[in-house]
C-alpha cells in the first residue's frame, strides 16, 4: 500500500543499505511509462512483482522483478476519460494503487475506481464514484481494509461536495457514503459522535455554518490520505478546503471542511471530528497524511495521531478522542497566530484577512500551506518524523466567484513567491513529543516529492529538478544523490528482491501543482498562473522537462 | 407673454415637483431623513431671511439719497467710524450673522448626534453590493444559515435601527433612498454604511446617485416599509426554497432555466441553477419590478423582458438570447411560479 | 477665398476624417440574436481534400475582432464564466495558457470561437447552450487579445482584477502558430 502499512509511517523494516554504503548505490533497473505527466504514485512491489500505476491514462504495469530487466507480465489499460483532465485541478495525477488479496485497486481520473487481478490483469469490477460533470475526479489512493474500499473525490475547486464514498471489495457496490458538509445524517453523524472540543459539538453543524445551500456546493473533498487503526477498527483522514476560496462569499465554520474525521470503517458513522482550520481563508486542506504512532506523553503512552498540517502547524492528537496534545508551527507561519490547546481553536491572524477587491501581500503559508500532500515518514528508530516540505509565502486578491456546475468555483488570483530565506523547499526532521525541529535541509526548489525512512538509517527523496538524495536519517547529511530524467514528485519505496536484496525505487516525470509550469507548459508572464504557483517556480523549465520513468536502485553485487 | 408665463410656470414646477412622489429627498420617512429635512428647513429659513434682510439693506443702500457730508468725510480722508448710529449699526448687524451662523452651526451639531444615536446599536444587518446595475441584498444575521439573498428589493421593518454595508463589484455606485437615508457612495475595494431607521410604513423607491455607466439610470431598489410581523412573515417566505412547478409548462420551464442559459447567471435556491453574478431569482415573483426598477413586474413586461433584454436596457449584462417561442412561455410559466 | 475660410474649411475636413476612425468604438449590446452563428470548427489548419479551399473568415468576425466593446465584454465574462479559473490571466492552469503563442485547436478568432462553443476533448467546457453567440465571439476577442494579437487601441489599459499580468496595451504581439503548436 502506498503508506507501507495502515499507520503510514512509510517506514521500511530493510537495513542492508546504510549509511556506510550507500554512496556506493547505483541503478539496477529503469522503466519507462509512456506517459509524461505529474508521476505521484509508488511502485508497489507483492509477490516478486512490481506495480506501477501512471497518471492519466491510468495504466497499470505488473513487472515480473525475477527475470531480468523485469518485463511486463500484463498491462492493463482501462481508458478513462480524456475530458476528466479538464476537471483536474492540479494535475492529472493518480497518487497510486492498493494491493488486497490478489488484487489491486486502482482509482482512476475520470471518478471510476476499479479492481483489477493482480495476476492476469484483468478488470474485474469498475464503480462510478464520481461525476466528473460536477467538476468531480478521482486522484487519492483507495484504502483497503475490512472488506472495504474507501475512496475519496477530488474537486475542492470546482464546487463539489466532498465525500468518503465505501465499496464492497468483493463486488465493487457502493456500501456507504460519508459527506463532508450537510445535515448529520449525510455525514454520517449519529449518537456515536463525541468531538472533543465545545466549538465541533452541535447538530447539523454541516448545514448551521453555512449560508442557505452553499454546503451543497461547498468542496470538502477528501483527496488525500486515510490511515486505518485495525485495533479499533477505524480510520483516520481529512477533508479539503471549502469552496469558493472568496471566504466572505461563504460566512460562517463552514464544517465540516479542513477538518478530520475519525470514523468506524464498517457503518461509516463518525466517532470524532475536529475542524482544524475553521472558515479556511488560504485554501488549507486538511488532507495531508495522518501517522498514527503511540508515543510516551504525560507519563504513559498515548495512540496519537501526526499530522503535519496545511496551515503550518505540527498536530499532535489523541486519536480516541481527537484531543490536540501540541500544535507547533514547523514552517514559518504569520497567517495563524498559534492554536489554543484549550478551546482547540486556531487564532487566525487577522491584518492579513483577504478582502474583495483588494490585493492582500505577504501572506504565509501560501496556499498549498507549509506542506501539500506529499507524505512524511516517520522513523520508530529514531522517533522523528521528516517532512519534506515548501517555503512559500502568497499576494492573494479576492472577488466574487460564479458557480457553474464543472467549472471552477474559486474566486481569487494568487502570485506565489519564496518565502523568508529565500529556499523555496526543506526538508525538515521534526521531534513529535517535543514538538520542535532537530535539522532541516534547505532546498531552492518546493520539496513535492513525499520521503521514505528507513532501518538502515536513511531518508531518501527527490526535488523537482530530478535530484534523488539519501541523508543521514540522525543528522542529515546528504550521503548519496543521483539525478534522474525528470522531476522527482512520487513516493520513493523500498523492497526486498527475488534475490534477497534491498532495492530503492523512485518514480520520476515531474508535475502536479508545484510542476504544472512544465508539465503543461504554463506561460509564467502571468504570474497568477496555476493558482499561483508558475510565479514561484518560474525558472523550473530551465531546471527540468517532463517525463515518466521508475528508477531502481541497489548497491552493486 | 403667454410663451414667458408658460415658462416661468414650467420651470417653477420643475423645482417643486421634486417635493412629492415615490422618491422626493424632503420626505422624512425615517429618522435619517427627517433629520436632514429639519436641517434643511432650518437652513433654509435662516438663509432666507438673511437673504432678504441683505437684500433689503442693498436696495436701501442703493436707492437712498446721498448725504452730503458723507461724502465730504470719504474726501477728507478721515477713517474712523463716522457715527455712533454707525458703530451700533456695525455691532448689531455682525452680532446678528455671528447668532445666525451659530445657530446653524448648532442645529447642525444636534442634527449629527440625532443621526449618530440612531445608527447606535442597529439590530437589522444588511449587505447590499451594488453591481452594473442592479442591486445584491443580503440580510446577513450571525447565523450564516440564515442569510436571506435578493434583488433590487429591500425590506425594512418600521421603527428598527438597520445598518446597511455597502460593498461594490465593479465601479462607484451611490446608495440613495431619497425619502428614507443615503447618498453614501459605494466603492469598489472598500466598505462603507448607513444607517436607516425608517418611521412610517410605506412604499418607497431607492436609486443610484452616482453615474455608473450605460444604464444608471436604470438601477433602481423598491423600498417597503412595514410592520415588525409583516416582515418576519417576509423573511420566513423568502428563507424558503424555490417552490417547486406542479403544472407540465412550468415543469418544463423549470428544465429550461435550470440547464440552460439563465443557470449561469442566476441562483434559485434548491434547483441546479447556482449561478452568482446575476441577481437572485428564489423568490422573483414577489418582487415588484424587474431589471432595477426598469419594469414593473407584470406578465407582459417579463415576456418583454427575458425575450429582449437589450431592447428595454440596452448595455445590461443580460444578453438577447435566441429563445423558441414555446420556451418563452414556459419561463415565464415558471418564473412565475417563484413567489 | 479669403485664407481665414479656406482654413476653416480644411480643419472641417480633417475632422470630417477623423470621424471615420469611429468604427472601433461601435457598440453593438444587443448583437443579431436570430442570425448569429459559432461556426462549427471549419478551420484553416486542416487538409482540404482535393483541391478545395479552406472557408474564409467570416463577416462577423471582423465585426468583433477589434472591436474594444466586444473585447472588454469578453474580458467580464472571462471572469464570470470561470474561464479565470482554468486558464488564468492568459498563463494557464488546469487548461492550456492562452496568451502564449502555441494553440491546440487553432488562434484564429473563429477557432477560438468554435473551441469555445463545442469544447475540446481534453476538458474544455462545451459552452454553446450556456452562452449566446454574441458572448462566444466576445469571448473569443478578448482570448484572442491576451496573446496581443489586437492593436494597442482596442484593448484594455487597465485589468480588471488585480496583482497579475501587464496591461493589454504594454503586451507584445505574439506570433500565431498553427493549431497542434502546443504539443510540440
Amino acid at each position: 500500500m502506498p503508506g507501507k502499512d495502515y499507520a503510514s509511517t512509510r517506514f521500511s523494516a530493510l537495513n542492508q543499505i546504510t549509511p556506510a554504503n550507500v554512496g556506493k548505490l547505483q541503478v539496477a533497473l529503469t522503466f519507462s511509462t509512456g506517459t509524461t505527466e505529474g508521476f505521484e504514485a509508488p511502485p508497489l512491489v507483492v509477490n516478486n512483482t512490481m506495480y506501477v500505476v501512471t497518471p492519466w491514462p491510468n495504466n497499470v504495469f505488473a513487472l515480473d522483478l525475477t527475470k531480468p530487466g523485469a518485463p511486463a507480465k500484463w498491462v492493463y489499460k482501462p481508458n478513462p476519460a480524456a475530458a476528466a483532465k479538464g476537471e483536474a485541478c492540479c494535475g492529472p495525477v493518480n497518487r497510486g494503487a492498493f494491493y488486497d488479496n490478489g488484487r489491486l485497486f486502482v482509482n482512476l481520473l475520470d471518478g471510476h475506481t476499479v479492481a483489477v487481478d493482480a495476476n492476469s490483469g484483468k478488470e474485474i469490477w469498475r464503480t462510478q464514484v464520481a461525476d466528473i460533470q460536477k467538476g468531480e475526479t478521482i486522484t487519492m489512493a483507495p484504502l483497503v481494509a475490512d472488506g472495504k474500499v474507501l475512496v475519496g473525490n477530488s474537486g475542492g475547486e470546482m464546487g463539489v461536495r466532498g465525500r468518503l464514498t465505501a465499496l464492497d471489495e468483493g463486488s465493487g457496490k457502493i456500501v456507504w457514503v460519508a459527506n463532508t458538509n450537510g445535515p448529520d445524517k449525510d455525514v454520517l453523524i449519529g449518537p456515536n459522535f463525541h468531538p472533543f472540543y465545545k466549538k465541533d459539538q452541535g447538530h447539523d453543524l454541516g448545514v448551521s455554518s453555512w449560508p442557505p445551500d452553499y454546503w451543497k456546493i461547498g468542496g470538502g473533498s477528501v483527496w488525500g490520505w486515510i490511515s486505518y487503526d485495525p485495533q479499533t477498527k477505524t480510520i483516520y483522514y481529512g477533508t479539503s478546503n471549502p469552496g469558493p476560496w472568496n471566504a466572505p462569499q461563504r460566512p460562517g465554520d463552514n464544517k465540516w471542511t479542513a477538518s478530520v474525521f475519525a470514523r468506524d470503517i464498517d457503518t461509516g458513522q463518525a466517532k470524532w471530528a475536529y475542524q482544524t482550520t475553521p472558515h479556511d481563508l488560504f485554501d488549507h486542506d486538511d488532507i495531508n497524511e495522518i501517522i498514527l504512532a503511540d508515543l510516551p506523553y504525560h507519563g504513559g503512552r498515548v495512540p496519537v495521531m501526526l499530522r503535519p498540517d496545511r496551515n503550518g502547524f505540527f498536530y499532535v492528537q489523541d486519536r480516541r478522542t481527537g484531543q490536540v496534545l501540541s500544535a507547533n508551527p514547523y514552517g514559518y507561519v504569520n497567517a495563524y497566530k498559534g492554536v489554543d490547546l484549550k478551546t482547540g481553536q486556531i487564532i487566525p491572524n487577522h491584518a492579513l484577512d483577504p478582502k474583495e477587491g483588494r490585493v492582500t501581500r505577504g501572506i504565509c503559508p501560501a496556499s498549498p500551506g507549509a506542506k501539500d500532500w506529499n507524505p512524511s515518514a516517520f522513523s520508530p528508530v529514531t522517533g522523528l518524523v521528516y517532512i519534506p516540505h515548501i517555503n512559500l509565502c502568497m499576494d492573494m486578491a479576492i472577488q466574487n466567484a460564479n458557480y457553474i456546475a464543472g467549472t471552477p468555483f474559486v474566486g481569487a488570483d494568487v502570485k506565489m513567491y519564496a518565502g523568508p530565506g529565500g529556499n523555496r523547499g526543506v526538508l525538515t526532521a521534526w521531534d513529535p513529543i517535543n514538538g520542535r525541529k532537530v535539522w532541516e535541509i534547505k532546498e531552492d526548489l518546493p520539496l513535492w516529492s513525499p520521503a521514505l525512512a528507513t532501518a538502515g538509517g536513511l531518508v531518501f527523496y527527490g526535488t523537482m529538478d530530478g535530484w534523488f538524495k539519501a541523508v543521514d536519517a540522525r543528522t542529515g547529511k546528504l550521503l548519496w544523490q543521483f539525478k534522474t530524467g525528470s522531476g522527482i514528485i512520487g513516493q520513493p519505496i523500498s523492497y526486498r528482491g527475488p534475490d534477497d536484496r534491498q532495492y530503492i525505487a523512485v518514480p520520476s516525470g515531474v508535475g502536479g501543482w508545484a510542476g504544472a509550469v512544465v508539465a503543461a507548459q504554463l506561460d509564467p508572464k502571468d504570474p497568477t498562473a496555476a493558482l499561483g504557483f508558475a510565479n514561484a517556480v518560474k525558472d523550473l523549465p530551465t531546471k527540468t522537462s517532463p517525463g515518466g520513468m521508475v528508477y531502481v536502485f541497489a548497491l552493486p553485487q | 407673454m403667454k410663451p414667458v408665463r408658460l415658462t416661468v410656470s414650467v420651470m417653477a414646477a420643475i423645482p417643486v415637483s421634486g417635493c412629492a412622489g415615490i422618491q422626493t429627498a424632503l420626505g422624512g420617512q425615517a429618522v435619517q431623513s427627517s433629520d436632514f429635512v429639519s436641517l434643511f428647513t432650518i437652513f433654509m429659513v435662516v438663509c432666507t431671511l438673511m437673504y432678504f434682510v441683505i437684500v433689503g439693506a442693498l436696495m436701501w443702500a442703493v436707492l437712498r439719497r446721498r448725504r452730503e457730508s458723507e461724502a465730504c468725510t470719504v474726501e477728507t480722508g478721515k477713517h474712523e467710524v463716522s457715527t455712533p448710529q454707525s458703530r451700533v449699526a456695525l455691532i448689531a448687524w455682525t452680532s446678528v450673522i455671528a447668532v445666525g451662523l451659530s445657530a446653524l452651526a448648532v442645529a447642525s451639531f444636534f442634527t449629527d448626534r440625532s443621526l449618530a444615536a440612531a445608527a447606535r446599536n442597529p439590530k437589522l444587518a444588511i449587505t447590499v453590493t451594488a453591481h452594473q446595475w442592479w442591486w445584491d441584498v443580503q440580510y446577513t444575521p450571525v447565523d450564516p444559515s440564515h442569510i436571506i439573498r435578493t434583488a433590487n428589493e429591500l425590506h425594512l421593518p418600521v421603527g428598527v435601527p438597520t445598518e446597511i454595508t455597502l460593498k461594490s463589484d465593479d465601479v462607484i455606485h451611490s446608495f440613495w433612498i431619497p425619502k428614507l437615508a443615503g447618498k453614501q457612495d459605494v466603492i469598489p475595494g472598500r466598505v462603507t454604511d448607513a444607517q436607516i431607521l425608517p418611521r412610517q410604513i410605506g412604499q418607497y423607491r431607492g436609486q443610484c446617485a452616482e453615474f455608473c455607466g450605460a444604464e444608471h439610470a436604470n438601477m433602481a431598489l423598491d423600498v417597503t416599509v412595514e410592520s415588525m410581523a409583516d416582515f418576519k412573515k417576509w423573511a420566513a417566505a423568502q428563507l424558503q426554497p424555490a417552490t417547486a412547478p406542479t403544472t407540465p409548462l412550468a415543469a418544463a420551464g423549470f428544465n429550461y432555466v435550470t440547464t440552460r442559459q439563465c443557470s449561469v447567471c442566476h441562483n434559485i435556491t434548491g434547483t441546479p441553477a447556482n449561478g452568482q453574478v446575476g441577481p437572485d431569482l428564489t423568490h422573483f415573483a414577489s418582487r415588484k419590478t424587474i431589471a432595477a426598477g426598469t419594469l414593473p413586474l407584470t406578465t407582459g413586461n417579463l415576456y418583454g423582458w427575458i425575450a429582449d433584454p437589450q431592447s428595454q436596457k440596452p448595455g445590461s449584462q443580460m444578453p438577447t438570447m435566441q429563445i423558441a417561442p414555446q420556451d418563452l412561455h414556459a419561463i415565464v410559466a415558471y418564473l412565475e411560479t417563484l413567489k | 477665398m479669403s485664407s481665414r475660410f479656406r482654413n476653416s474649411a480644411a480643419a472641417a475636413v480633417a475632422l470630417l476624417a477623423l470621424l471615420g476612425a469611429c468604427d472601433r468604438e461601435s457598440r453593438n449590446s444587443r448583437g443579431q440574436p436570430l442570425g448569429e452563428t459559432v461556426p462549427t470548427g471549419a478551420s484553416p489548419d486542416t487538409i482540404y481534400p482535393g483541391n478545395s479551399q479552406p472557408p474564409p473568415l467570416s463577416a462577423q468576425a471582423a465585426a468583433y475582432q477589434n472591436n474594444a466593446y466586444a473585447i472588454s465584454q469578453g474580458q467580464q465574462l472571462f471572469t464570470q464564466m470561470n474561464c479565470v479559473g482554468c486558464h488564468s490571466h492568459g498563463g494557464g492552469g488546469m487548461g492550456p495558457p492562452l496568451m502564449d503563442p502555441k494553440w491546440r485547436y487553432g488562434g484564429r478568432i473563429d477557432q477560438i470561437a468554435a473551441s469555445i462553443a463545442e469544447g475540446r476533448p481534453n476538458g474544455m467546457p462545451a459552452w454553446r447552450t450556456k452562452l449566446t453567440s454574441e458572448q462566444i465571439w466576445q469571448l473569443a476577442a478578448y482570448v484572442r487579445s491576451l496573446s496581443g494579437q489586437v492593436p494597442k487601441d482596442a484593448v484594455s489599459a487597465r485589468a480588471d482584477t488585480l496583482s497579475n499580468t501587464p496591461p493589454q496595451t504594454q503586451q507584445t504581439p505574439e506570433p500565431v502558430l498553427p493549431a497542434g503548436s502546443a504539443q510540440q
